[in-house]
Formats: C-alpha cells, sequence, structure tokens
C-alpha cells in the first residue's frame, strides 16, 4: 500500500512538473509535510544534530542559534564550504549521500546548476507567506529565498571632493574621461561580485545572446578597457588592495562592491547620511537573493524543515544584516540603525532570468575573457 | 678527530645488508600506507570521476585540452614561472645559508627563527602589503602589479626560507678545514666554492629546489592576486574546473598533467641528489661559526641583512604598522577589538582560541609528519646500508613529495567522496585538518632528514653493529643524535607549515575551531577598518607566536655531534 502511495506521489509529481509553468523538469520522489504546528516550530523528543553546509561567508548570532535550539531540541553544526560556487558544487559531487542536512547561500546564478543536478527535496516553507514574489524564483519550492544583497559600485567621497569631479551616476559614467584609471572591478571568472558586475551589464546593455566579440555589452566593456579600468581577482584585492575609500588601502576611488558596504565604513553613527566616507551608485546595483533548501539525503527532513521555517522566522531575519551585510527577505522585518540610516534602499536593480543566466554564463564569461586575457 | 673525505664505502656483510632491506621496507609502510589511504585513494576517486564518468572511460577529452590554446598557454607559463623562481630563489638565498653556516652575529638566533615568518603569513595579507609597495600607487612608485616580477618576488619572499633553512642546516656541519686546506693550497674562493664547498651542499640544495619548484609550480594565491588576470597557472585552472564550473573531467586531464609533469621534476631532482650525495663528518655548527673578521666578510654579511630587511622587513613592517594604525591614531585598538565579542556571531572566535586551535592543530601535525617522516627519511637513505640507492627509497621519496606538487581542491573534493561512509565516515570530522597539515609537512621532515642521515658515517654504524646492537639501537644510538639537528629543523618547519596552512584547512574547518590563517581570511573578508584592522593585527599575532614557537624549538636542538 505504502509503494503504491510512493508510486501515486511520483506520477502526480511528474505530472505536476510537466505542467508546471517554469517548464522546469526536476522529478522528486519525495516531498516533505508542513512542519510548523499552529505557526511554532515542532519540538523533538529526542536532541537532533543538524548540519547545515554554508558558504564562507556566513554568519549567524550564536544567540539565535541558540533559540532555535531550545525551541526544537535540535542543535545545529555549520560546515563552511568555500565560496558560494565551490559550496554548490561541492553538494553535486555528493548529491544523494550529501555532507550536511541543510545548504544555504547559493545565489540565482548557481540555482539552475542546484535545480537542474536535483540536490534538494522540495519543501514549501509555511513562513513563505511574508516574503515578496520578487525573490520566490523557484516554483518548485525546494530553493527557500532567505536574504538579498545588491552589488554596486562604491565610490570614495573624499576623492571626488578632493578633485572637484562629479561622481559618475552611471555606467556611461563610469567609462568617462575624468575617471579614467579610477575604476577597478573584480574578474567574473573567479568572483561573485566580479561576476554579478557582468551581468548588470548585460542587464543594462543587452546582447547576452549575441555570440560575437561585437555584443553590445561587451562594447561597453572595451570602452571600460579603454579608460583604463582594472581587473583584480577577488573582493579583497579589490577593496582592500586598489580601492581609495573608507578602510581601502590603494589609489582607485571607484569599486564594485555592495549596497550594504557603506555603512561598514562609518565608525561615528552621527554622521549626516551626504557625509558617510564612501557611497553606492544606485544605478549600478544588481540584486543577488540567496537561497537555502533541505539536502535530498538527508536523514533530518523534519528538523532540516523546521531550520528553514527558523530562517524565515523573525530572529533570523533581523539577525542577517549586522551578521552578513545583506537584507533579508521578509519585508517586514525591522533594520538595525546603521543598515536604516545609511544605506538607502535599491529600489529597481538590474536582474536576469535565473534559467537565462545558467544556460548562458560560461558562454558570457568567455567572450569577457577573450577581451582581458 | 680525524676527517677523511670522502670515505670509501665500507665492507658490506651480506647476511647484514638483507637484514637491512627487510627492516627498512617495514619503515616505509607507514608513511606510504598514511599517504595511500588520505591522499592516493582520495585522488584516484576524484580523477576517475572525471575521466570515467558512469563506467564508460572518457579518454577523448585528453585530446581536446592538451589541443586547447588557452590551457597550451597556461602549461607553459606554469613550467617557466616555476623554473624561474625556483633559480631566482636558490640563488638569491645560498649568500644567505652561507651567511648562517659561516659566521656568529648578534641576533643570528632570532634571525634564523624570524625567517620562517613570511612561510606562515597568509598569502593574501602578504599580498596586500605588496601591492602598498609595488602595486598601483604603492610607495615605491613602481607598479609591479599583474607582471611576472611580481610573482616572481612573492615566491621568494615565501620560499626564501625553505632554501635558507635547508642548506644552511647542511652547509653549518661542513668542517670549515676543507676550505681552509684548499685556500691554503692556493685556490681561489670561487675555485673552493665550485670544488670543495658546492659538492658538499648540493644534495640538500637539490632538496630546498624541489621543494620550492613544487610551490612555485602549484602558485594559487600568489598567481590571483599579483599575476593580475593574465597570468594563471595549473593549479588556478584546476581549482575554477573544479570548484567554479565542476568540469570534472578538465579537471582530471589538468591535475594529470600537473601529476606527470610533478613525477618527471621529482624523478630529475632524486637522480642529481643521489648522484651527487657524498658523504662527509659532520661537526657541530659551533664549532664551526665564527665573527667576521675581515672587512669583506663584514661586508658579506650587511649585505645579506639588507638584502633581507628589504624583502622581508618592507613588507612585514607594513603589515605592523597598519595593525597599529586606528582610525583614532596610534594605537592597540584593533588588538583590542580582537576580544571584543561582536554580538556573538558564529563567524567569530576571540582570537585566544584562534591561536588554541593553531597550536593544537600543529601540534599533532608535527608529531604525525615526524614520526612518518622518520620512517620514511630512514627507508629513503638507506635503512644504514652503505647503499643508500635502492628503489623502495627512491619511490618513498617521490611518493612523499607528489601531494605539494597536487591542487588541494583535488584532493579536498576527493576526500568528499571516499570519506562518505563508516568506517572512514571522516568527512566533517576535525582529524582530517592534522592529516592534511601532516602530508603537507611530511616532505619538509624527509628532505631535512634524508641528507643528516645519508651523510653518516656507516663506520659507526657499522661499529655499533658489530658490538651487539640492534637495529633499532644502532638508529636509536647512532642515527638520533647526529640527525638531532636536522630533527629540530624539520619539527620546526612542520610546524611552521601547519600555523600558515590555508588551502586545505579552508575546506575542512568547523565555524567554532578556526586556525588563525581563517580567522584572518574571515576578517578580510569584510569591509571597514576595524575588520581589516583586526586582520592585520591577527596576523602580527601570527607572527609573533611563529617566532617564538621557531625559536623554542630551534633552541630545543640536541648537543649534535660535537660529542663524539
Amino acid at each position: 500500500m505504502k509503494r503504491l502511495i510512493l508510486i501515486g506521489t511520483v506520477l502526480l509529481g511528474l505530472l505536476a512538473s510537466a505542467c508546471g509553468s517554469s517548464g522546469s523538469t526536476t522529478l522528486y520522489k519525495e516531498v516533505i509535510p508542513p512542519v510548523l504546528v499552529d505557526g511554532a516550530l515542532p519540538r523533538f523528543d529526542e536532541p537532533v544534530t543538524l548540519k547545515v553546509m554554508t558558504h564562507d561567508s556566513f554568519a549567524v548570532s550564536q544567540s539565535v542559534l541558540d533559540e532555535f535550539q531550545a525551541a526544537t531540541n535540535v542543535k545545529v553544526e555549520l560546515l563552511p564550504s568555500g565560496d558560494a560556487a565551490a559550496m554548490t558544487n561541492a553538494a553535486i559531487l555528493t548529491v544523494g549521500n550529501p555532507v550536511a542536512d541543510v545548504i544555504f547561500g547559493f545565489d540565482e546564478n548557481l540555482l539552475g546548476s542546484v535545480l537542474e543536478n536535483k540536490l534538494l527535496t522540495p519543501y514549501l516553507p509555511q513562513r513563505l507567506d511574508g516574503v515578496d514574489s520578487l525573490f520566490r524564483l523557484d516554483a518548485t519550492g525546494s530553493a527557500t529565498p532567505i536574504d538579498h544583497g545588491d552589488v554596486c559600485v562604491n565610490f570614495d567621497r573624499a576623492s571626488f571632493v578632493k578633485s572637484g569631479v562629479a561622481v559618475p551616476s552611471d555606467f556611461d559614467g563610469l567609462a568617462s574621461p575624468s575617471v579614467k584609471n579610477q575604476f577597478v572591478v573584480e574578474d567574473p571568472s573567479v568572483s561573485t561580485p566580479g561576476l554579478a558586475f557582468m551581468l548588470a551589464t548585460i542587464a543594462q546593455f543587452g546582447g547576452g545572446d549575441d555570440t560575437s566579440a561585437n555584443a553590445k555589452w561587451l562594447t561597453y566593456w572595451k570602452a571600460l578597457k579603454a579608460n583604463g579600468v582594472s581587473v583584480v581577482d577577488g573582493w579583497e584585492t579589490a577593496y582592500y588592495g586598489s580601492f581609495s575609500g573608507g578602510s581601502g588601502k590603494g589609489n582607485r576611488p571607484l569599486v564594485v562592491s555592495y549596497a550594504s558596504s557603506p555603512p561598514a565604513e562609518v565608525e561615528d553613527t552621527s554622521l549626516a547620511v551626504e557625509q558617510t566616507p564612501t557611497g553606492v551608485i544606485a544605478s549600478t546595483c544588481y540584486r543577488q537573493t540567496e537561497f537555502a533548501g533541505i539536502l535530498r539525503g538527508s536523514k533530518n527532513q523534519k528538523a532540516a524543515a523546521a531550520f528553514i521555517e527558523f530562517m524565515l522566522g523573525n530572529s533570523f531575519q533581523s539577525d542577517v544584516p549586522a551578521q552578513m551585510y545583506v537584507y533579508p527577505v521578509v519585508s517586514a522585518t525591522p533594520l538595525p540603525e546603521t543598515f536604516a540610516k545609511y544605506t538607502a534602499p535599491v529600489s529597481n536593480p538590474l536582474t536576469l532570468p535565473y534559467s537565462y543566466v545558467s544556460a548562458n554564463r560560461d558562454r558570457w564569461i568567455s567572450q569577457w575573457s577573450a577581451l582581458f586575457r | 678527530m680525524v676527517s677523511s673525505v670522502p670515505l670509501s664505502r665500507a665492507r658490506r656483510n651480506d647476511a647484514q645488508r638483507h637484514r637491512r632491506f627487510r627492516w627498512r621496507s617495514i619503515t616505509a609502510l607507514p608513511p606510504l600506507v598514511f599517504l595511500g589511504v588520505f591522499f592516493v585513494w582520495p585522488v584516484v576517486a576524484i580523477l576517475l570521476r572525471g575521466l570515467r564518468p558512469n563506467g564508460i572511460w572518457n579518454l577523448a577529452v585528453f585530446g581536446e585540452v592538451l589541443a586547447d590554446p588557452t590551457m597550451q598557454r597556461v602549461m607553459w607559463f606554469t613550467l617557466w614561472e616555476a623554473v624561474a623562481s625556483t633559480v631566482l630563489c636558490v640563488l638569491v638565498a645560498l649568500p644567505g645559508a652561507a651567511m648562517f653556516a659561516r659566521f656568529r652575529f648578534k641576533g643570528k638566533g632570532f634571525l634564523w627563527s624570524a625567517l620562517l615568518v613570511p612561510f606562515v603569513l597568509p598569502t593574501v595579507v602578504v599580498a596586500v602589503s605588496m601591492l602598498g609597495i609595488i602595486g598601483d600607487g604603492g610607495v615605491t612608485g613602481v607598479n609591479l602589479s599583474g607582471t611576472v616580477w611580481a610573482i616572481l618576488i612573492a615566491h621568494v619572499f615565501f620560499n626564501y626560507a625553505v632554501v635558507v633553512r635547508t642548506v644552511g642546516a647542511t652547509w653549518s656541519t661542513i668542517d670549515p678545514r676543507l676550505e681552509e686546506s684548499a685556500r691554503v693550497l692556493g685556490a681561489p674562493s670561487w675555485r673552493v666554492f665550485v670544488d670543495i664547498t658546492w659538492p658538499l651542499i648540493r644534495s640538500s640544495v637539490a632538496a630546498a629546489s624541489s621543494i620550492v619548484f613544487l610551490f612555485s609550480f602549484t602558485s594559487f594565491g600568489i598567481v590571483l592576486i599579483l599575476g593580475g588576470i593574465r597570468h594563471r597557472t595549473l593549479e588556478v585552472e584546476i581549482y575554477d574546473q573544479t570548484a567554479k564550473f565542476l568540469h570534472l573531467d578538465i579537471a582530471a586531464v589538468l591535475a594529470v598533467l600537473q601529476l606527470v609533469i610533478v613525477v618527471a621534476i621529482l624523478v630529475w631532482f632524486g637522480r642529481s641528489q643521489r648522484r651527487r650525495a657524498v658523504i662527509f663528518e659532520q661537526r657541530s655548527a659551533s664549532e664551526i661559526e665564527h665573527p667576521p673578521e675581515t672587512r669583506a666578510q663584514r661586508g658579506f654579511i650587511i649585505a645579506n641583512l639588507v638584502f633581507m630587511s628589504l624583502l622581508f622587513g618592507v613588507p612585514l613592517l607594513v603589515l605592523v604598522v597598519r595593525s597599529f594604525s586606528t582610525p583614532d591614531g596610534w594605537g592597540f585598538g584593533f588588538y583590542r577589538a580582537l576580544t571584543d565579542t561582536r554580538g556573538g556571531s558564529t563567524s567569530f572566535v576571540p582570537p585566544i582560541d584562534a591561536i588554541g586551535n593553531s597550536l593544537l592543530f600543529a601540534t599533532m601535525a608535527t608529531v604525525i609528519a615526524v614520526v612518518l617522516g622518520l620512517c620514511a627519511a630512514w627507508t629513503i637513505a638507506g635503512g644504514g646500508a652503505a647503499s643508500s640507492d635502492s628503489p623502495l627509497g627512491r619511490w618513498t621519496d617521490t611518493a612523499l613529495m607528489i601531494p605539494l606538487g597536487t591542487s588541494a581542491v583535488t584532493v579536498g573534493f576527493g576526500f568528499l567522496i571516499v570519506f562518505d561512509e563508516p568506517p572512514l565516515n571522516l568527512r566533517s570530522s576535525l582529524w582530517l585538518i592534522p592529516i592534511a597539515h601532516a602530508i603537507v609537512a611530511l616532505p619538509f621532515v624527509v628532505r631535512l632528514l634524508v641528507p643528516a642521515l645519508r651523510s653518516i658515517d656507516p663506520r659507526l654504524r657499522e661499529a655499533a653493529s658489530t658490538l651487539g646492537a640492534s637495529p633499532s639501537r644502532v638508529w636509536w644510538t647512532v642515527d638520533v643524535p647526529i640527525v638531532g639537528r636536522a630533527l629540530a629543523a624539520a619539527a620546526g618547519f612542520a610546524f611552521a607549515v601547519s600555523l600558515g596552512e590555508f588551502g586545505a584547512t579552508a575546506f575542512l574547518v568547523r565555524p567554532d575551531r578556526p586556525t588563525m590563517p581563517i580567522a584572518i581570511y574571515r576578517a578580510l573578508g569584510r569591509p571597514g577598518e576595524y575588520n581589516f584592522g583586526q586582520a592585520m593585527a591577527m596576523s602580527t599575532l601570527l607572527m609573533v607566536l611563529t617566532v617564538i614557537v621557531i625559536l623554542a624549538i630551534d633552541r630545543f636542538r640536541p648537543a649534535g655531534v660535537s660529542e663524539f
């Protein structure tokens, strides 16, 4: 009888995915039932240890994890596994016999390969209601959005005040002769913010389907190159090694960083917003959403589902900005003071559909590399 | 004490030789089994995943990768960059080794220990410091970033100590009377070096060179940060193909290629090392070193010190200065911030804990590496037989070096797919950290011990044997006291390797048990004066800790050979 039900579920799953408007072909053999009891987290009689695989930048307050353990009797063990891409690929390599129960921190650029490789067991969180539909990219419900950030060009205020040059206000401004040799970006083939900025140029200028060296977005990069843009390996080198603003030790006043970087440069919170050491060029921002999911083969599915719900709960969501310099996906979550004061919400960030990115990313990177290597 | 160099080959007793051979086969076992389980197995598994997906060999990918002009460029660059780095490093480090071997001067002990500091510092920290000197807008006004020169300078920076300490340890045991006799007989200085000194040190030069070569050949962080985007090594390419794109087939081809080149180079080095090994009587360093006497000697020392302070002093000074330069002026603000709990974040562990973790892992790794290294070195050096040339020894030597020439990501991803079931379900075990560190440290231990073991007069062993000592007793009473100094140097290196290891640790570490390099990277991964300052402060602490530990180990060297 049980087997019949299972077969029935599989067939239903097949049907559902075949009819799904997203056109996703993912086929799952199991679905986890909702775990919240009257909106509250379930409590386990026996202590459970839940392993959560994260990228290296993951951080959460210990008190928040303790709160989860107190409520559910589930202890969370974190396994940092490299940057988001390395973590996702490590999970793909061990699909079906995962290292952890939950994976946190893959973004929309990795979402395609996560779904394609059937990494996750679907779970549709009950607390997803508070999340703007903008972030709910995965129609199968297996990848749950947790936080979002924006990759934007940051500028060194003091440097522009000193030189009297106007701060560029958009992409074209970055290629203008007034900021020659002043812009540093990260290599999109190795760096996550670097990739986001390259995608931003594709979203802005178009030409993503053009396989030639004359694609519109590449023409923009040619202009940047002619204007002396510096390309470095990663965020640390760009921000600390080349950027002149805030804590940067270099001499270039324009850098690809995050919308949330300027508050980190504010030591004195009485400072007016117009006086922060660094600022953001809002029209260059590209949206990044980070997801979590339950790894297929996890032996602790119910506890894993409880943790996913917890991550959408108020304590975790309001902990996210100060710990990871990103924004909570639950829009009602209050922001910490420095965040609320010093980051202007990016109203119209650039985006690209994740399926478009996963289908073309490697080609775009080689087109870009052909220009710069 | 009469020196007779080189010694004639001692007569051998066949039965005795046979027994020794068995003995040394047994000592080869522990290191080889260790390597087999924690290196060969995971690497072969990940290579097969790429080359034989779903049980069908996919060898066509070899042709595709080898024919790809981008890949050809990567291979060629990796090879010549590594050769150039090695040659340059040996050239500039030999005078340093000579200075340490021959002269007594103020602060020598401290300097000898402090040399290992660059070796343990995280690449990104050093690279950011160097960018402040030779980068775009650096204080020298010379912008080398993105050029091969930046890569070469950084490779010398990181590997100088390998050559100076390996060669210096051997050089300091050469009886200076040999050189004096030649001089008395009218040989000019260069002749003395070429005819007398070089044959005695070249085995250790070869040993050090092969390590420098492997480090430069598998260079990752330096190439990425200082080499700009045009320069890519095989290591970088393998990392990207594995961790970024999961193109395991392409990664496997590149990894096989890396292995082939590494083994070829190692066999070549091994051959020159063996052929040139000369047995000589060791003298204790204290008998040999003397204060500089002539003006030329003083000049030689000063030139060396000036070079070292330019190469190391300036970048390290930049780092230390930055650790004290807070937004509120000079002070200990960043150091105090290290103990700040920052809201009890999981990504934050008090630095005292990071120091504790680093010391714990390093101690475990050193013990594993020294024990296994002694076993291996004993086998390689010939297990007490006068003839040190055995196939088993040769292969053990080469095998232990291979991990240095293998990409960390290949091993790391290999771990994920082989240690996934009991009894070796180690994927999330903390034990993998000291084990991984020991694998990296083993070749250093072996390289330092083998020349010392080889240089022991076999007649000492035979005398002990004849007097009825068992092989283990011969080893304990003859070999160990003589190799004591090399052993201390080896332990120091192993400890330093573990303190500074990042690549493998990053894959294996738990958030609540970060090592110091991991804590530094965590701080540097976030914007803000305090995060940057804390990274600099932690780096400074790592430097201080390294010097203290290495000083202690260097002090604890046994009395040495002067007792005979």
